[in-house]
């Protein structure tokens, strides 16, 4: 029993990490520019592919790093053409568009890679069983923690302590002033998508092989960005770990206690710490107010 | 006289009574039953999201219980008499009761955190209907659903069915109309322009925005009844957000935001792309997904906003 509930319990850190890198980018962007990003699911699912696509031909670390890359040239190509002409007005268009565009683009997805799901192999380093005495645990997953673990850290890193970071916490704060101010302001907007964007992409490489590759995989890891970005707070990094490791957990270990109820819990679990905490855990006040 | 022959309800009476008749599509009475479903559900939700400029991304979960409601209260009270009168009841006043508590709980809340919360809610009604296979019947749903009389009026028949959901769908246009020519309407309005001075002037938003979501509630739960028999059935996919997101795309690219008809243009073009396209193209989301993008982009106040001039 407390086997399986370690086992559980790693399995939801791991989920939890890897919604969390997700989830920033997309809170980063909501924080920053006030659009709610339907289509930063499909960036997770385009990560999955392209590196399904690379994995067989150029090997697991270089399709790691570029694939990542080709997400995030993706979101800048979106944010350039569509969602940079929503920024200022009501956050309903920013939605709007957004979930026309990622409706289309799922759809090419299914065009190209077929309604069916894929499925990867975690790469030959990390293929193993962890065994410490009658514990046994997948390699991979425990990969898959560490990395999402690193990524974070070094997103939180850079948010907290460089000065780009901070212009970007402002941006959150207060956008209008970040820009009179004298800072590019389109332009720190155009890099907080493409990197949250990459991060997706990166996320849902690390996701693959776990949970395999499906056409609306987009759609489904989008539910628990939004969970996560009202539990944490809105563009609070910290508030998204958090956030995220709650969700992952408690889907985790629910399974164990009330299997009913697993996908309900996270949404239980927002909707009393919003009760309490409006702005959520970490939340403070931010342009979407 | 001139002024009742402009009047646009009478031509979308006269247009919609001979529907049957009409060469080709005419035969597909389903559809056009669907299609007045979706006439009722949008108009009432316009209320929130046009009017009101609530931006309520999980309408469709009242929608959703209606037609849950409506199966439930078939299955378990009325059985083979298939009286239809009080499955439609009980499905628009349960409809009412989760837009009022939503609406309540909510009431303060804007914009971002709005949206995100009603698309949680919506989710959390579909994992539940999912999930709760004794009494939703999980992932197989409901069936065994029959329509047989209401009042004693047959409705069996398809073509049946379809005047008598053109009945209710002119009547329930005609209170939302009233509704929204009322002074509580324009207070809406005012609330949508600038909630600020709204609060200033002295009214109480909370209440207004409980009150609209509450009518809509009442008449989406009414449209997912009204589905629930046109398809004698219910499932879990009613309840999925993605069909939330239908409705509000449905609602705005017509125009719902500037024009009382605007829904009713989208939910034409929705429901019509749905049916007529997906023969076509088996990816027909694509250019859905593509097209409703620029149009939103070129005209932000959808279709009827391109004879409107705000």
């Amino acid at each position: 029993m407390l086997i399986s509930i370690i086992s559980l319990l790693l399995n939801g850190i791991g989920l939890g990490l890897v919604y969390a890198a997700v989830a920033i980018g997309f809170s980063l962007v909501l924080g920053i520019s006030g659009v709610i990003n339907f289509s930063h699911g499909v960036m997770y699912a385009f990560g999955a592919y392209f590196f399904w696509i690379l994995n067989g031909r150029i090997g697991f670390w270089p399709s790691l790093i570029v694939t990542p890359i080709l997400v995030a040239i993706l979101g800048f190509i979106i944010e350039k053409l569509l969602v940079r002409r929503v920024y200022g007005s009501d956050p309903l268009f920013g939605l709007l568009i957004t979930l026309g565009f990622a409706m289309a683009l799922e759809e090419i997805i299914r065009i190209v890679f077929g309604p069916a799901a894929y499925s990867v192999s975690a790469p030959k380093f990390a293929s193993g069983i962890v065994a410490i005495g009658d514990f046994l645990y997948p390699q991979y997953r425990l990969f898959i923690a560490v990395l999402a673990a690193l990524i974070l850290g070094v997103v939180w890193m850079i948010i907290d302590r460089t000065n780009f970071g901070a212009i970007v916490k402002a941006g959150m704060f207060n956008s209008e002033m970040v820009g009179a101010l004298g800072n590019n302001l389109p332009r720190l907007r155009t890099i907080v998508f493409v990197l949250g964007a990459g991060l997706a992409g990166l996320s849902g490489i690390l996701a693959a092989p776990v949970w395999g590759i499906k056409s609306q995989m987009g759609t489904l890891v989008l539910m628990p960005s939004f969970v996560i970005v009202l539990l944490g707070g809105l563009g609070s990094i910290p508030g998204t770990i958090v956030g995220g490791l709650i969700v992952g957990v408690s889907t985790s270990l629910a399974v164990l206690f009330m299997p009913r109820f697993v996908d309900i819990i996270p949404y239980v679990l927002m909707g009393i710490v919003i009760y309490f905490k409006p702005r959520g855990l970490f939340g403070e006040q931010n342009i979407a107010e | 006289m001139k002024k009742q022959i402009r009047d646009p309800f009478l031509w979308i009476f006269l247009i919609l009574l001979f529907y049957p008749l009409y060469p080709y599509i005419g035969r597909f009475t389903s559809l056009g039953t669907e299609l007045l479903i979706w006439f009722i559900f949008t108009l009432s939700f316009n209320l929130c999201l046009g009017y009101t400029g609530l931006p309520s991304f999980g309408h469709g979960a009242f929608y959703g219980v209606g037609t849950y409601a409506a199966a439930l209260t078939f299955l378990h009270v009325i059985r083979k008499s298939g009286a239809v009168w009080l499955p439609l009841l009980i499905g628009a006043l349960a409809g009412a009761l989760f837009a009022g508590l939503l609406g309540y709980g909510i009431r303060k809340k804007k914009g971002v955190y709005f949206a995100l919360i009603t698309i949680a809610f919506t989710q959390v009604l579909y994992f539940v209907s999912w999930r709760w296979d004794e009494v939703t019947g999980g992932e197989a749903g409901l069936k065994g659903i029959v329509r047989n009389n209401f009042l004693g009026i047959d409705i069996q028949d398809p073509v049946k069915y379809y005047y008598f959901v053109f009945a209710l769908f002119m009547l329930s246009a005609l209170v939302i109309r009233r509704i929204a020519h009322s002074s509580f309407g324009k207070s809406l309005q005012a609330i949508k322009q600038n909630p600020i001075r709204a609060e200033y002037m002295g009214y109480n938003i909370g209440l207004y925005k409980f009150a609209v979501y509450a009518i809509s509630g009442l008449f989406a739960g009414l449209a997912g009844a009204l589905y629930c028999f046109l398809t004698q059935s219910a499932f879990a996919s009613v309840l999925d957000w993605t069909k939330s997101g239908d409705v509000v795309i449905a609602t705005l690219l017509g125009g719902g935001s500037v024009s009382f008809y605007g829904p009713l243009v989208g939910s034409v073009i929705y429901v019509m792309a749905q049916e007529l396209l997906s023969g076509f193209w088996s990816h027909w989301v694509l250019l859905y997904g593509l097209s409703f993008v620029i149009i939103i982009l070129v005209f932000p106040n959808g279709l009827l906003g391109i004879f409107k001039r705000k």
